[in-house]
Formats: C-alpha cells, sequence, structure tokens
C-alpha cells in the first residue's frame, strides 16, 4: 500500500487521542489517527460512559424498588419492579454506539484521515499500521502516542472465567448472585454500588486499611455509610490469595487469618497500567517514569517530535485530564505557546453520594507546608438538599490561613459531580474565600452549599 | 420598653438572612414577623415546598413512563399516587426549614417579636400580635423586608379553592383534570409542570407573544416548544378577562391580547401567576414618608438607604429580580453597612433558576438586551445531544448558550437549558465575577463525564473551536 505522509500522526483514538486530531484538525494541521480497537477509547468503549449508564439505570431501578416496597414518603406506589439486564446493556451499548460514531463522524468532520489497525513504531518518524487491506506505512513530523491503558492483573487471579475486569463486568448479561470486588478504588466501588443496586450480594475486599484510599476519610464517610445500607460487605486490611474452590476466593487478612469468600463473579479492580506493550517502543527508547512514558509539562517524551499523552503518562488517570493534554499538544504543534500548568484537574468518583475533589485536601496543605483554614457545609442544612431527599454529604474549602486562597475544594454528596466545574474554575481564576462568599448563587440549589462553605472559613456562614 | 440596634420587618430570606447576619456581626437584633413561622414566602409557600412537590411529581412521572427502556420492567400498568402522603412530605420539608430557621435566630441571640410590624417614626415599632397586644420597642435602624404576594386580576377573585395562587397550588386536594395557569413565567410553568406530572391537563394563558419574559428569546423558545412536547398547551398573546365559577366547571373568557372576539376556556381549578407586587400594608410608610415607586417598590439608595433616616429596605419589597437569593444577599450587605463594613451585591450577576424539566439557568445577559445595548458579541452554543453524561441518563433536551463580547471576549451572559441546569450555572457565576473570558471557561478541566462539559464546549463555540460538535 502506498505509504501516506502528514505532519501529525496520533496513535490511539482515546478521549486523549481523538481530541487531540479534532483540535490538530480545526487548527489546520494535516492529521492522522490510529486505532487498533473502537474509536473513543477506554472511556466511552469500556470506561466512563458504559459505567455511567450502568450507575444510572441501577439509580433508577433502585428508585421503582423503594417505591414498590412502600417506603417513599413522596405518595407514590409502584408495583414491584422487574430486570432484565441483557436489555440494559443493550440501551447501554446502543448509546456507546451512537458516541463511537460520532466521534467517527467529528474526526471526518475536522478532516482527520482515520485508520483502523495496530500502529507499531519502526523508528521515531515511522509507524506500520496492520490494516484489514495489508500492512500500511505513515510517516509523520510529528507523533502522538495516546494508546491510554489497560486494567492491571493480580499473579495469583489471572482475569479468565470467573475473575473478571471492569470491561466484562461492562457486559454481564445476568446480574451476578454473589459478586466479589477485588480492590476498592474508584472503579471497584463505582461498579460494585451499582451491581449491589441491581441486587447482586457484594462483597468487596480491600489490601489497605480502608476504602478509597486516595480520598481522606472525611470523604469517604459518607460513602461507607450507603454501602452499609446497600448491604454490602467490606474486608478491608485483606489480601487475596487466589481461586479456593471453582465458585470462591481464598482471602488472608493482615494477621495472617484465612478464609473464603463464596463468588459466582470476581470482579478484580486492582488499578490500570499504561499501555506500553506490543508497538514497537523499544524501538524508540523513550525515558520512561516506572510503567509510564516520562513527558514535560509540555507532554514532550525524550525523543524530539513525540508527544504522549494520557493514560499512558501515568497518574492522575482521567479522561478530561487525557482531553486537557490533547488539546495542548495539537496547539503546540500548530506553533501556539501552551505548557500543562492546570491548578485544578477535577476528580469525580461516581459512588453514592458522589464525591468530588479538586485541589488540595486539608492533610495534602499540610504535608505542603501550608497553612490552612477550612470551611465544611453539611447538606443536612441545605433547601434544596431536603427537597431532593439526600441530605447526606457536605462541602469543604480549604484556603490558606494567611491571604484566604483556595488551594483545593472537596464535597460528597448526591449529584455533586456537576459542582466539579464551578470548583475547578474558581481554583483557576485564583479565587480567595471572599470571592466565593460573595458571588451569589442561586436559591435552592445544592450549590449554596458551595458559598456557605466558603462563609463558614470566613466565620460569617448564615445556614449553620 | 426593649431596645435594639437593628430591627429586621419580615423573616423571609432576606429578613432572617440579615437578622443573623447582624448578630454575628455583633449588634443587638431583633426580628418581627406576623406569619406563624419564619421563612417567609420562600421557605413558606415559595421556593422550598414548590421544589419539593416537583422533586416528588418528576418522580412520578419518571416511574409511569416505563423505564422499559433501561431493561427495567414496572408491574402491571400505572404507578399509584397519595396526593395527601405527597403533600405531606411537602408539608414536612416545609417544617424542617422553617424550624431550621427559627433554630439559627436563637442560636445567634435574635429575639423574635411575633406579629405585624409597624413604624410609628424612625427609631420605633410598634408590634400588634394576633390578639391584640401592642408591644412597642426601640431601634437604632430598621430593615423592612416584608415581601411581596401575589399580583391579582381585576375582576377574579382568588379563593384558594378553585381559582387559586400559588399558595393555594402547592396545596390542592385532588389532582384538577383540567388546569388553566394564567401567567406563562416561573411560577406558573413551575407549578403547572408539577400538575401535569400529577395528571393534569394544563393551558397556559400568556399576555406576551412568548413565554418567561426577560429569559433570552432563543432560549425561551426551545424551553416552550420542550414544555410543549410534555403536553403543556400554550396560548401566547392573549388575556383571561374574566372566569365566570358558576357552574361546576370553571369558564374562562380568553381574548386575544391586542382585544378581539373571546373564546372560552373550561378548567376545575385555575391559578393566577401573573407576578408578584411588593407589600407594604399596615407598615406605617406614609407616616413616616418612606417614598414608594410608581410599582409600589420602596425606594433605596445603593446602600438599601429608604429617603427616612436610619429606615432600610431590602428583598422583594425594593427594586429587582424577586429572588430569595438577592433578598439574602442584600440582607447580608445591608447588615454589614449597618455594622459599618462595605457590604456590596453585583446586580449584574444575579443567576436565575426555573425548576421544571429541563431546568433553565441564566446570569448576565440576553442576546436582547446586548443589541439594545448596542453591544457587539459572540454567541457560543452546545446541545446536551452531544454530551456523553446527558445521553446515559436520558436528558438530552436543551442546551448551553455563552454570550462574550466581541471585542475583549469577557463573557456577558450564560444560558442553560438542561438537567440539573441550577447547579451549573454556578460556575458562570463564578466566572463573571471574576469577569473571566469565554477562554478562561475554555480552559477549565470539566471532569468527564459530567454536563459541565457542555459548558466547556459553548465557551469553546464562542471562537468556533468546540471539539464535540
Ligand atoms: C470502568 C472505568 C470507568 C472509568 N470512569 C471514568 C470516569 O468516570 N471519569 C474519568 O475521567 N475517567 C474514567 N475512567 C478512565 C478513563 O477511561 C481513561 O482515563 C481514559 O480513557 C484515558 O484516555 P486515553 O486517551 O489516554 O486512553 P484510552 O481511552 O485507553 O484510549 C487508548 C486507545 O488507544 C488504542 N491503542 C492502544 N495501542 C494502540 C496501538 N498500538 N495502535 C493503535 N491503537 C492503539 C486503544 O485501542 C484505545 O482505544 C474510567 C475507566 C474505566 C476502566
Ligand atoms: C411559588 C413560588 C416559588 C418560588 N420559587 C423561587 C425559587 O425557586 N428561587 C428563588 O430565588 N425565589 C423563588 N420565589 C421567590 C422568593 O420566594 C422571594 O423572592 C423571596 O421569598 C423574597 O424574600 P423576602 O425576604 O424579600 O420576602 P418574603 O419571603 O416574602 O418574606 C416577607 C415576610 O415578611 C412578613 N411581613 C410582611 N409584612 C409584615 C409586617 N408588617 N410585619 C411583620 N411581618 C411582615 C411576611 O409575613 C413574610 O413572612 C418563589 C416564590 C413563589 C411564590
Amino acid at each position: 500500500m502506498k505509504e501516506i505522509t502528514c505532519r501529525l500522526l496520533v496513535i490511539g483514538a482515546g478521549p486523549g487521542g481523538y481530541v487531540c486530531a479534532v483540535r490538530a484538525g480545526q487548527l489546520g494541521i494535516d492529521t492522522v489517527i490510529v486505532e487498533a480497537g473502537r474509536p473513543g477509547g477506554a472511556c466511552l468503549n469500556v470506561g466512563c460512559i458504559p459505567s455511567k449508564a450502568l450507575i444510572h439505570a441501577a439509580d433508577e431501578y433502585t428508585r421503582a424498588v423503594h417505591l414498590s416496597a412502600g417506603k417513599s414518603r413522596l405518595g407514590i406506589t409502584a408495583a414491584k419492579p422487574s430486570l432484565e439486564l441483557a436489555k440494559t446493556m443493550a440501551w447501554k451499548d446502543g448509546i456507546v454506539g451512537r458516541l463511537t460514531n460520532g466521534v467517527v463522524a467529528l474526526l471526518k468532520k475536522a478532516q482527520v484521515k482515520y485508520v483502523q489497525g495496530r500502529a507499531r513504531f519502526l523508528d521515531g518518524k515511522t509507524v506500520e499500521v496492520d490494516t484489514e487491506m495489508g500492512r500500511q506505512v505513515i510517516r509523520a513530523e510529528v507523533i502522538v502516542i495516546a494508546t491510554g491503558s489497560t486494567p492491571v492483573e493480580l499473579a495469583d487471579l489471572p482475569f479468565g472465567g470467573r475473575v473478571i475486569s471492569s470491561t466484562e463486568a461492562l457486559a454481564l448479561k445476568e446480574v451476578p448472585k454473589k459478586l466479589v470486588v477485588v480492590g476498592a478504588g474508584y472503579i471497584g466501588l463505582e461498579l460494585g454500588t451499582a451491581f449491589a443496586k441491581l441486587g447482586a450480594s457484594v462483597t468487596i475486599v480491600e489490601a489497605l486499611s480502608r476504602i478509597l484510599p486516595l480520598y481522606d476519610a472525611e470523604l469517604v464517610r459518607p460513602v461507607e455509610k450507603r454501602l452499609d445500607t446497600l448491604g454490602v460487605r467490606i474486608i478491608t486490611g485483606a489480601r487475596v490469595k487466589g481461586l479456593a474452590k471453582a465458585d470462591a476466593v481464598a482471602i488472608t487478612s493482615t494477621d495472617g487469618k484465612s478464609s473464603t469468600l463464596a463468588a459466582d463473579k470476581i470482579l478484580v479492580t486492582v488499578g490500570r497500567k499504561p499501555m506500553t506493550d506490543g508497538f514497537g517502543l523499544d524501538a524508540i527508547d523513550l525515558d520512561m517514569d516506572g510503567r509510564a512514558i516520562r513527558v514535560d509539562d509540555k507532554c514532550r517524551t525524550s525523543m524530539r517530535g513525540i508527544y504522549a499523552i494520557g493514560d499512558v503518562t501515568g497518574e492522575p488517570m482521567l479522561a478530561h485530564r487525557a482531553s486537557a493534554q490533547g488539546v495542548m499538544v495539537a496547539e503546540l504543534v500548530a506553533g501556539e505557546k501552551r505548557a500543562f500548568d492546570r491548578v485544578a484537574i477535577p476528580g469525580v468518583c461516581f459512588t453514592d453520594p458522589e464525591i468530588v475533589s479538586v485541589g488540595l485536601s486539608p492533610e495534602a496543605a499540610k504535608a505542603a507546608g501550608i497553612d490552612v483554614k477550612t470551611g465544611i457545609f453539611p447538606l443536612s442544612a441545605n433547601g434544596r438538599a431536603m427537597t431532593l431527599e439526600r441530605e447526606d454529604g457536605f462541602v469543604r474549602v480549604v484556603a490558606r490561613a494567611d491571604n484566604h486562597l483556595v488551594v483545593g475544594i472537596q464535597a460528597v454528596g448526591a449529584n455533586l459531580s456537576e459542582m466539579s466545574a464551578a470548583f475547578a474554575l474558581a481554583l483557576e481564576m485564583g479565587a480567595r474565600l471572599e470571592d466565593i462568599a460573595a458571588t451569589v448563587h442561586a436559591h435552592p440549589t445544592q450549590s449554596e452549599g458551595f458559598m456557605e462553605a466558603a462563609q463558614r472559613a470566613l466565620g460569617a456562614a448564615i445556614h449553620i | 420598653m426593649a431596645s435594639y440596634d437593628l430591627i429586621v420587618i419580615g423573616t423571609g430570606p432576606g429578613g432572617y438572612v440579615c437578622a443573623i447576619r447582624a448578630a454575628q456581626l455583633g449588634l443587638k437584633t431583633a426580628v418581627v414577623e406576623k406569619r406563624a413561622t419564619h421563612g417567609g414566602t420562600c421557605l413558606n409557600v415559595g421556593c422550598i415546598p414548590s421544589k419539593a412537590l416537583l422533586h416528588a411529581s418528576e418522580l412520578y412521572e419518571e416511574a409511569s413512563h416505563s423505564f422499559a427502556r433501561m431493561g427495567i420492567g414496572i408491574g402491571i400498568g400505572k404507578p399509584k399516587l397519595d396526593l395527601a402522603a405527597m403533600l405531606k412530605f411537602k408539608d414536612e420539608g416545609v417544617d424542617g426549614n422553617v424550624k431550621g430557621v427559627d433554630f439559627l435566630l436563637k442560636k445567634n441571640k435574635v429575639d423574635s417579636h411575633r406579629g405585624t410590624g409597624r413604624i410609628t417614626a424612625p427609631g420605633h415599632v410598634e408590634v400588634t400580635a394576633e390578639d391584640g397586644i401592642v408591644t412597642t420597642l426601640d431601634t437604632k435602624a430598621i430593615v423592612i423586608a416584608t415581601g411581596s404576594d401575589v399580583a391579582r386580576l381585576r375582576g377574579i377573585d382568588i379563593d384558594e379553592k378553585r381559582i387559586v395562587s400559588s399558595t393555594g397550588a402547592l396545596a390542592l386536594d385532588k389532582v384538577p383534570g383540567k388546569l388553566l395557569v394564567v401567567g406563562a413565567g416561573v411560577i406558573g410553568l413551575e407549578l403547572g409542570s408539577v400538575w401535569r406530572r400529577l395528571g393534569s391537563q394544563v393551558t397556559v394563558v400568556e399576555f406576551f407573544d412568548r413565554i418567561v419574559p426577560g429569559i433570552d428569546l432563543d432560549v425561551a423558545k426551545n424551553f416552550q416548544r420542550i414544555l410543549a412536547k410534555q403536553g403543556m398547551v400554550f396560548k401566547l398573546a392573549s388575556k383571561v378577562t374574566a372566569i365566570d365559577t358558576s357552574g361546576k366547571i370553571l369558564k374562562a373568557s380568553v381574548e386575544p391580547a391586542a382585544g378581539g372576539t373571546a373564546e372560552t376556556i373550561e378548567a376545575d381549578v385555575a391559578l393566577i401567576a401573573i407576578g408578584r407586587v411588593p407589600y407594604t400594608d399596615g407598615l406605617g410608610l406614609d407616616a413616616v414618608g418612606v417614598k414608594l415607586d410608581d410599582k409600589r417598590r420602596i425606594v433605596t439608595d445603593a446602600h438599601f438607604a429608604t429617603n427616612a433616616p436610619g429606615i432600610y429596605a431590602i428583598g422583594d419589597v425594593i427594586a429587582g429580580p424577586m429572588l430569595a437569593h438577592k433578598a439574602e444577599d442584600e440582607g447580608v450587605a445591608v447588615a454589614e453597612i449597618i455594622a459599618g463594613k462595605a457590604g456590596h451585591v453585583n446586580y449584574d450577576v444575579i443567576p436565575n433558576v426555573v425548576y421544571t424539566y429541563p431546568e433553565l439557568a441564566s446570569v448576565g445577559r440576553t442576546e436582547e438586551d446586548l443589541k439594545a445595548a448596542g453591544t457587539a458579541y459572540n454567541v457560543g452554543k452546545f446541545p446536551f445531544t452531544a454530551n456523553g453524561r446527558a445521553k446515559v441518563n436520558m436528558t438530552t433536551d436543551g442546551f448551553v448558550k455563552v454570550l462574550a463580547d466581541a471585542k475583549t471576549d469577557r463573557v456577558l451572559g450564560v444560558h442553560i437549558l438542561g438537567p440539573d441546569a441550577g447547579n451549573m450555572i454556578a460556575e458562570a457565576a463564578v466566572a463573571m465575577e471574576f469577569g473571566a473570558s469565554s477562554e478562561d471557561i475554555a480552559r477549565t478541566c470539566h471532569a468527564h463525564p459530567t454536563l459541565t462539559e457542555a459548558v466547556k464546549e459553548a465557551a469553546l463555540a464562542v471562537e468556533k473551536r468546540a471539539i464535540h460538535m
């Protein structure tokens, strides 16, 4: 096949890669993108979107169950709902299909050439792709590696059979009766919660002493409480040894005690690792940072003309970080001056309630030697939360004690993910407590909790 | 005779917030309230009960439209509604909130006087309790926060049974078969939505040739289309001139706004929601010479001072949008001014939310405002149909619209028609308080997958560089 030459080649069409390519196309850069699987990457196909679809369906189902059990204070009763998970999955697949087709359309509109197949580096300027029609060589002045990440496998509990990763969990045709989730990070908890709501009996096993170890205990407490109400069993400080019988896992606790847990499915969510295998990275010998490709604040790798973005560059492995890096690299290639100096990359955990975190937690700020003031406002004192029947959770603002510059904002509560943008923007604009306290927030909304948390840090909260 | 630094008349969101802030600042403060409970219109018969019913009716509608697409089947037939229980849920919400205000006032050591307040002279307030007992109070400063009352239609009596104001519409004991809503403003559309979801056939009659006057026209048109799709019927550029109550069914005469032949619309209940008017009855303003404007609002200067010494006014009773958070912010500002600090409210950045489905939230200028002012501007729009979270939540109605100055790129207005718009508008308000450009919003990392990504994309669209469109 005829060689393709282009200015920019992007490897991988996840939220890092396709966004980079679309932006480059908008800027008039002659761009090619290669994708081995389906456009949209982990995020659209087996990550953010399908998981949030399943979470939404699980929430709706719980509501219906709640209404049928006659527990609703709202005066609504309904007959007992039934669930057909295969249909739920078909619905989810429909959405995923629309979004991935959308990505193809966006690439086309931006005049980006899409090549289907696995790319392999031949050298720093050349890549070969095995396409359906044969071997395709692509030469590019600039190459962006956006190959993403894959689930980490446990040596003692390899994937296969009952042992599944998030990808298989998002394609189950039946709700497992007994589900054991290994690893209490956000992916395990999001999916574990959804399946518990859909009727599975769920046990979560975590090696560390608490769940969601990336978030502080105060933030996680409302989630723990809700898991308890949902009947989810949590075992911390325990390691999984392997399959016991065909239908159970063996675990050992820190004090050496062994036991087994019956399981129809075992979902292993112990993290994701950068995807650096099988595409000839050794041919170009880039500097690494552990398992990730090392990049600077412009996402440049150690080789001129090669950039890396997204999960392949390590933590935080988040779709919006990948996209933001993608836009930046496209603009750099177009000759604009850019650097990745984000003060705020919001992290959202779509558990129940949801956790949002932007910037520094009180501990992180203290560890960084910053003397801070914090203000917490509980949603139990928020009118909107009461009318929505969800008073659990709070908003917390962390600011420098000396000049009140806000350095972090965290919140936990139903539906608070949509507050993440206001938090991020406040940090990016260099807001002080006074700025947030003095911004008029609409009544009655949960966002008033943000304003009141800032007011409380200033000793002037009204509703508490 | 009790003597105070500050007496606040009326304990709606303006008044009680003002009193708490004043007490925090060390002023000896009292409130006077004629209603049995604190919290004013907002907590008793406004924001809170309406949002409780909006939430409950939304769940009811959701349960009645089968969840089939998501693979959730619901037994046979529709869910059942126990309206009395639903109203009780609402009343409990109100009760929790007003008790909260009681608690906060006590906690901040604010004295409560129950009864109707009358200003006999600057520094003197007379409180007449329900049993007729009169107490006289002395004070250095007075803040009038007496709020607003339902605007009435000439010749139409509100009996709160068949012809109701928003107050009656929050407590109907039966779902009306046919509901006539007079006025397509926020309150009419919110309560119209509640009853439509619970089973009423709703017709909305509006004098202007558009709904939600004051909202960006393009947004309002799309909003109307979505509401109509849900089954609400609109009769625009029309006026209700009379309602015949003699029969079992109400018969409303509806004429074109410009005049012409009347037609009759039948209804079981008619909701009069043509607006609210400032409430100053019985305050004795004539006696102290406090000036009112042509709309009977109390005239104040930029520091909330009336023309009478030591008398201030805030909230619905003065000029500006009749919104709880506007009243609250004025309450804080006036307390700070009276305590000798610099209080201030930025009227350019007051968000406004309609809690229908989809929600409609806006802050800043509309396209019409900008055209009228001759400001050159750019528009960035992004639809929720292209947003992943909206897709998985099956809430893809609506869009985000960002208006930015054509020369400086400063954000001048943000309008969101969509799910959860009320929470999302906070970001826009913070941005505008900082004088942000559309580029500032566009370059802020927005979490995926959230609805807020649509705000970012709309900001990107201002410079025609949205990614997902
Ligand atoms: C269950 C789950 C839930 C998640 N939820 C969220 C969430 O709510 N919010 C959030 O921000 N993040 C979430 N994430 C993480 C998010 O999916 C990733 O951060 C994001 O997808 C990273 O984007 P990327 O472009 O770097 O890589 P990816 O999305 O992984 O895309 C990489 C693409 O490169 C392709 N590729 C790899 N090698 C080659 C090659 N040699 N040639 C051609 N193509 C190749 C792959 O096929 C893939 O399509 C979730 C992840 C999972 C698993
Ligand atoms: C159905 C409905 C829904 C609404 N929804 C929203 C919403 O979602 N968001 C929003 O921002 N706004 C909403 N509003 C508007 C909001 O309720 C008002 O803007 C707000 O209550 C104004 O506050 P205020 O303190 O100025 O006056 P009010 O809340 O009206 O309080 C005034 C108080 O003063 C008392 N009073 C009056 N005269 C005297 C006297 N002489 N002596 C003693 N006491 C006196 C009254 O009894 C009353 O309690 C809604 C209104 C209605 C009717």
